[in-house]
C-alpha cells in the first residue's frame, strides 16, 4: 500500500473532521451559553443538506449562493424556536429544565425528519458539483474539497475573532462563564442565549450545504451527527472553538483511517466509544484546551 | 389531605384489581387487532415505568434505557433459534439485560446531571452498531427471524402479568426504605451520603432492576413479533417515546407513566387511522408540547392536584405513617444508641482527633496541618474569618473530601479512606451552612431518612413515626407533613439539625446556623445545642460568626486563620489572645500599646 493512498485517506479525514467541527461549534456555543442539550442539532444539518440539494437540483446555482439563502431562514427559525419553546423552560428547576429540553428537541427532531421526508422524499441526496481536479503526484484532490476546507478554516477564524473581540462575542463568553454575573454587568442574558441558539443553527446550515457537497444526506441521518458533535465538545471543552476544531479533525481522521484499514461499518463506533471512554476517564469533560 | 392519605390504599388496590380483571378478560371478548394494540401498550408501559424508576425516583435521566429492551430481545431470539427452550431464553433476556446494566453502571454513574444524559445517549447507537456489525453472533442487519408461530395470546398474558408486577414494584418503591434512598439521591446526593446512604449499590440495583424489566419486555415483544433487526430494536426516535409518555403522565408518580402511556399510545393509534401522512410530525408536535407546557406531567397539573377526588394521583409517595403516639415538645428524643446518655460521658475520652490534617485545592491550601482534640461531651466553637477553612475542615471530618495529608481519628479509628456514609454510621452528623433539605420530601420524610440510614438504623416505619419527636424538638411539630422547600430559612435550618440528630451522632458538626436569624431565634438555637449535650451527651463542634451566640454555650474555642489553628483554648482565654483579637475578633480600641506588643 502506497503512501499516496494514506495521504488521500488523511485528507478526506481532515475534510470530514472540519465539517464535524463546524457542527460542533454550534452545539458547543448553544450548550455553553444557553445550557441546552439540543438533540435535534444534527438533524438540522441533515435538513439543510437536503434542502440545499433540492435547490441545487432545481436551479443549478453555485452552492456558495445557496448558503446565504439557507442561513438566514435557519437563523430566524433558530431564534423563534428558542424564544417560543426553550426560553420559557429557564424558570424551572435544573432537572425539569433538562427534561423539558430533551422532550422539545426530540419532538422537533421527529417533526423535522418526518416533514422533510414527506416533502422531499426519504432518498439520499447530494449536491453533485463538477469540479476540476488537482493532482499532486498520485494524490488526487477535487478542487471543491480544497475550497470547502478553506471555507471551514476561514469561518473558524472569523468566529474565533468575533468571539474574542466583538462586543457580542465577549458577551457570549461572559454568559458562558457566569450567567448571573453577566446579567449584572448589563448583558441581556436571554437575548444573548437566543442569538447564540440562532447563530449555532445558522452555522449548522452552512455545514449542511458543505456536507451535501461531499457526502449524501437524508432526513433521518441527523442523530449520529449529534452524537459526534457531543463527542467533539466533550473532548475539546465546552464553549472552546480551538478545542472543538482539533477534536473534530481528530475524530474525522480516526473515522477515515478506521473505515480504510478496518471496515467502513465500524467507523461510526469511534465517536460513540470515544465519548464513553472520555466521560469515564474525565467525568466533567476533557478541557484539554482550557479557556484563557 | 388526611382523608386522602387514609383512603388512598383501598382506592389504589381496587383500581389495580379492576385493571387486572379488564386485562385478563380482554382476550375473551376482543379480536386480534385490539389485543395486539393493548399488547403493544403494555410493552410500552413496562419500558416507560422501568425507566421512570431511574428518572422519577432516583433523578438520573437515562436516555439509553431502550437499549435494554433491545438487548433482552436479542438475547432471547438468539438463544431460541439455537434450540434453547422458551423459559431459559426468557430468563437469559432478564439476565443479559441486568448484566449489561451492571457493567454500564461503572462508567455511567461517575457522571452527574447533563453529563449522565450525554453518556447514556451513546448506548442506543452503540448497541445498534454492535447488533449490525457482529454478524456472526447477531446475523447483522438482516435481523433474526423466529420460526413461524402464533403466540399473541400467551404473549399478551405474559405482558399483562409483567405489567402488574411492574405496578407492584413501583408501589413497593414508593413506600420502602430502598425507595426513600432513591428519592434522597434524587434530591441531594451529597446529603444522602452524609445521612448514611451508600450511594453506589442503590444506583446499580436501580439500573439493573429497570434493565431487567425492559429486557423481559423486549423478549416478550420479540417472541410475539417473531422478527427483530438492529434498526427496529435500537431506533432512537422510537427509543425516546416511552420516556415522553412517562413524562406526559407525571414522572415519579405511582400512576403517571401508566396514564401517560395510555394517552400517548391511543393518540398514536388515532393518528395511524386518521392520517395518511405526517403521523410522525403530529406525534413529534405532541412531544414538543408536553415538554413545553407540562413540566411535572399531567397528574401534577393543578386541576388534578387540587381536586379532592383526584389529588391522590398527584401524591409523591404512598407511605402511610399510621397512628403515632401523641408526643409533647419536651419529651425525650427516642435515641437508641446506648452511648447517647448524659451519665456515660467520659470527659477524658477523645471523640475526634485531627493530626496535622491538610487539604489543598490545586495550590490553594485550605486546611494546613490542623491538629485538634475534641473530648466527649464538649461543645467546641470553631471560628475564623471567611475562607479560613472551617467548612473545609467539616468536609474533611464528614468524608466529603479525603485529606491530602495527616490523619483524622474518630474514637481512635482512622477514618481516611472511609466513604461519607460509613463516617455517618460511625456517628458523625453534620448540618450545612446553606440548608440542604431533601426539597421534594416532607419534613417527616427528611428526618426519617436520617434516622433510617444513620447510626440509629431504624426500620422505615419506626423512623417515620419517631421523626415527629425530632421535629417537635426543633420546633417543627406543626410543619411535619409540609414539603421541605416550603419552609422558611429558619425552619430549614431547624430541619437540618433534626435530620442530623435523627442519625444519632455522637459528634455533631453544626455549620453556621445563627447568621440570618433573629435574636430570639438565636436564643432558641443556643438552647437546642445546650440541650443536645446536657441531655444526650452528644459532643458538638459549632462553626459560627455570631460570636454572642457561641459565647453563651461553648466550652472551648478553636480559631482558624488561613487554614491554620492560631488558638485552641477555653473560651475565657481565647478571647484575650492577641492573635485572635488581631485576625478575627478585632479590638474595641486599637491603641499604641497593642502595636508595640506586636513589634
Amino acid at each position: 500500500m502506497s503512501i499516496d493512498i494514506l495521504v488521500q485517506v488523511l485528507l478526506s479525514g481532515l475534510l470530514l473532521g472540519g465539517i464535524y467541527a463546524l457542527v460542533a461549534f454550534g452545539l458547543s456555543l448553544v450548550y455553553g451559553v444557553a445550557n441546552i442539550l439540543n438533540i435535534a442539532h444534527g438533524t438540522l444539518l441533515a435538513i439543510s443538506g437536503v434542502v440545499a440539494s433540492l435547490i441545487f437540483a432545481a436551479t443549478g446555482w453555485n452552492p456558495i449562493l445557496i448558503i446565504p439563502l439557507l442561513v438566514l431562514p435557519v437563523f430566524l427559525f433558530g431564534y423563534l424556536f428558542h424564544a417560543a419553546l426553550l426560553r420559557p423552560l429557564a424558570s424551572r428547576g435544573k432537572h425539569d429544565e433538562t427534561i423539558g429540553t430533551v422532550l422539545i428537541t426530540v419532538g422537533a427532531l421527529i417533526m423535522m425528519s418526518d416533514i422533510t421526508g414527506v416533502v422531499a422524499g426519504t432518498n439520499q441526496q447530494n449536491i453533485p458539483v463538477r469540479s476540476e481536479i488537482l493532482e499532486f503526484g498520485d494524490v488526487i484532490v477535487p478542487l471543491t474539497q480544497v475550497w470547502i476546507l478553506a471555507g471551514i478554516i476561514g469561518l473558524t477564524v472569523i468566529l474565533h475573532l468575533y468571539l474574542k473581540y466583538a462586543w457580542f462575542g465577549r458577551a457570549v463568553r461572559a454568559v458562558t462563564q457566569d450567567p448571573l454575573g453577566a446579567t449584572i454587568c448589563g448583558i441581556n442574558g436571554p437575548r444573548a442565549k437566543a442569538l447564540t441558539f440562532a447563530g449555532g443553527s445558522g452555522l449548522v446550515a452552512v455545514a449542511g450545504v458543505l456536507y451535501a457537497m461531499i457526502y449524501p444526506v437524508d432526513p433521518y441521518m441527523g442523530f449520529s451527527l449529534t452524537v459526534r458533535a457531543f463527542t467533539i465538545i466533550i473532548i475539546g471543552g465546552i464553549g472552546n472553538l480551538a478545542g472543538a476544531m482539533i477534536a473534530g479533525i481528530m475524530l474525522g481522521v480516526a473515522e477515515s483511517l478506521t473505515a480504510f484499514f478496518w471496515a467502513p461499518k465500524w467507523a461510526p463506533a469511534i465517536s460513540v466509544v470515544l465519548l464513553l471512554v472520555i466521560l469515564v476517564l474525565f467525568p466533567r469533560g476533557l478541557a484539554l484546551w482550557k479557556r484563557a | 389531605m388526611e382523608k386522602s392519605v387514609s383512603s388512598s390504599r383501598p382506592v389504589a388496590l381496587a383500581g389495580i384489581a379492576a385493571f387486572a380483571v379488564v386485562l385478563g378478560a380482554l382476550p375473551l371478548v376482543a379480536g386480534p387487532y385490539p389485543i395486539s394494540f393493548v399488547f403493544l401498550l403494555l410493552i410500552t408501559f413496562i419500558i416507560a415505568q422501568s425507566w421512570d424508576w431511574v428518572n422519577g425516583q432516583m433523578g438520573y435521566l437515562n436516555l439509553g434505557h431502550y437499549a435494554f429492551y433491545g438487548i433482552g430481545a436479542y438475547a432471547f431470539c438468539l438463544l431460541l433459534i439455537r434450540g434453547v427452550p422458551l423459559a431459559p431464553s426468557f430468563a437469559a433476556a432478564i439476565f443479559v439485560a441486568a448484566l449489561a446494566a451492571s457493567i454500564l453502571s461503572f462508567p455511567l454513574f461517575r457522571l452527574k446531571g447533563d453529563y449522565f444524559a450525554f453518556g447514556t445517549l451513546t448506548i442506543v447507537p452503540l448497541c445498534e452498531l454492535l447488533a449490525s456489525n457482529l454478524t456472526e453472533i447477531t446475523k447483522g442487519t438482516e435481523g433474526v427471524t423466529l420460526p413461524p408461530h402464533y403466540v399473541l395470546i400467551p404473549a399478551y398474558y405474559m405482558a399483562a402479568v409483567l405489567v402488574l408486577l411492574t405496578l407492584a414494584t413501583t408501589w413497593w418503591l414508593m413506600r420502602s426504605r430502598f425507595g426513600y434512598a432513591m428519592r434522597a439521591i434524587r434530591n441531594d446526593e451529597q446529603v444522602a451520603e452524609v445521612s448514611g446512604i451508600r450511594l453506589f449499590p442503590v444506583k446499580v440495583l436501580t439500573l439493573c432492576l429497570s434493565a431487567m424489566f425492559a429486557g423481559l419486555a423486549g423478549a416478550i415483544q420479540a417472541w410475539q413479533f417473531s422478527f427483530i433487526d438492529p434498526y427496529t430494536m435500537f431506533n432512537l426516535s422510537v427509543a425516546l417515546i416511552p420516556i415522553a409518555a412517562a413524562l406526559l403522565g407525571g414522572s415519579g408518580l405511582l400512576l403517571g407513566p401508566l396514564i401517560g402511556v395510555i394517552l400517548l399510545s391511543s393518540l398514536q393509534q388515532v393518528l395511524l387511522v386518521k392520517l395518511h401522512m405526517l403521523q410522525g410530525a403530529v406525534y413529534g408536535l405532541v412531544i414538543v408540547l408536553i415538554g413545553r407546557f407540562l413540566p411535572g406531567g399531567l397528574l401534577r397539573w393543578k386541576v388534578i392536584a387540587n381536586n379532592p377526588h383526584l389529588a391522590w394521583l398527584a401524591r409523591e409517595s404512598h407511605f402511610e405513617v399510621g397512628a403515632s403516639p401523641a408526643a409533647d415538645d419536651h419529651a425525650a428524643l427516642p435515641l437508641r444508641a446506648p452511648d447517647l446518655d448524659k451519665s456515660k460521658i467520659d470527659k477524658n475520652k477523645i471523640v475526634l482527633r485531627c493530626e496535622a490534617a491538610t487539604m489543598a485545592f490545586g495550590g490553594n491550601v485550605a486546611v494546613r496541618e490542623v491538629s485538634i482534640d475534641v473530648r466527649q461531651g464538649e461543645i467546641v466553637g470553631l471560628v475564623g474569618p471567611n475562607g479560613s477553612g472551617k467548612t473545609t475542615l467539616f468536609n474533611l471530618i464528614s468524608g466529603i473530601y479525603q485529606p491530602k495529608g495527616g490523619r483524622i481519628l474518630v474514637d481512635g479509628q482512622d477514618i481516611s479512606g472511609l466513604r461519607a456514609d460509613e463516617i455517618a454510621r460511625l456517628g458523625i452528623g453534620r448540618t450545612y451552612q446553606i440548608p440542604r433539605p431533601f426539597n421534594e420530601l416532607t419534613v417527616r420524610e427528611c428526618i426519617a431518612i436520617g434516622r433510617s440510614y444513620g447510626r440509629g438504623a431504624a426500620p422505615l416505619r419506626e423512623a417515620m413515626q419517631s421523626a415527629e419527636a425530632f421535629a417537635r424538638f426543633v420546633g417543627l411539630g406543626a410543619q411535619i407533613e409540609m414539603r421541605a422547600d416550603r419552609l422558611s430559612l429558619q425552619q430549614k435550618k431547624a430541619l437540618e439539625l433534626a435530620r442530623a440528630l435523627a442519625g444519632e451522632p455522637k459528634l455533631l458538626l453544626v455549620d453556621e446556623v445563627a447568621s440570618g436569624l433573629s435574636t430570639n431565634e438565636i436564643r432558641t438555637f443556643v438552647q437546642h445545642i445546650r440541650e443536645i449535650r446536657d441531655r444526650y451527651g452528644i459532643t458538638v463542634i459549632w462553626v459560627e460568626h455570631i460570636f454572642s451566640a457561641l459565647a453563651q454555650v461553648v466550652d472551648r474555642l478553636v480559631v482558624l486563620d488561613s487554614g491554620s489553628v492560631i488558638a485552641d483554648a477555653p473560651l475565657q482565654e481565647a478571647v484575650k489572645d492577641e492573635r485572635v483579637l488581631a485576625t478575627y475578633l478585632g479590638h474595641s480600641n486599637k491603641d499604641i500599646t497593642h502595636e508595640e506588643k506586636r513589634a
